[in-house]
């Protein structure tokens, strides 16, 4: 999902609990560049916004980075 | 779309307060591992703040911050109005010294340890 989101970005993401919703994100998108962390965050969130409304995950923790 | 009452309710929060946390529980009895994350980096600082429970109006006050600051889980930290973030970035810019910049004070000795979470999260299986 945050890959069709962001493409080119490399996603890699970790299930904290074995549950499959608390998960963490780590993405490094070359759309990142030139935006601000918290707008970094928001759009990963926005990508996975869908699975949040419907309870699929509970929390995502995100570490951004932009592509160089 | 928001309640234009609740909504106009913690915009005068925000205002008013110059560092304001919305949390799940209580800085004392914290109700979710992210926003005890927030509180003990804050508790790290020696940083006054205001510290809002959003639980008992959790769906409400999600369509609020997202209109106002376009972000809907919590913790949000505000500093000086702005959303500084969730715990991720709360906890990254503690790290690099810039949260400490933000709010006008000095970065604690021995910043590594004092993120560390005093105990494990509650309900947080180890699935490794």
């Amino acid at each position: 999902m945050i890959e069709a989101a962001l493409p080119g970005a490399e996603v890699e993401v970790l299930d904290q609990t074995g549950t499959l919703d608390h998960l963490e994100a780590k993405v490094v998108a070359p759309q990142f560049e030139g935006l601000s962390r918290i707008d970094q965050h928001r759009m990963v969130k926005a990508a996975v916004k869908e699975r949040f409304d419907d309870g699929q995950i509970h929390a995502l923790s995100i570490m951004t980075e932009v592509a160089g | 779309m928001a309640d234009p009452q609740l909504k106009e309710k913690v915009e005068e929060l925000i205002a008013a307060n110059p560092v304001l946390l919305f949390m799940k529980g209580t800085p004392e009895m914290p109700r979710c591992g992210f926003s005890m994350r927030v509180v003990q980096v804050l508790d790290s600082m020696d940083v006054e703040y205001g510290a809002v429970d959003v639980l008992p109006a959790l769906q409400p006050l999600r369509e609020v911050t997202a209109e106002i600051s376009d972000w809907q889980t919590f913790p949000q930290l505000y500093v000086n109005g702005e959303l500084v973030g969730g715990a991720d970035l709360v906890e990254e810019m503690f790290d690099s010294g810039e949260l400490a910049e933000a709010l006008g004070v000095e970065q604690p000795e021995a910043a590594a340890q004092a993120g560390a979470p005093a105990q494990s999260p509650p309900l947080q299986i180890d699935g490794s």
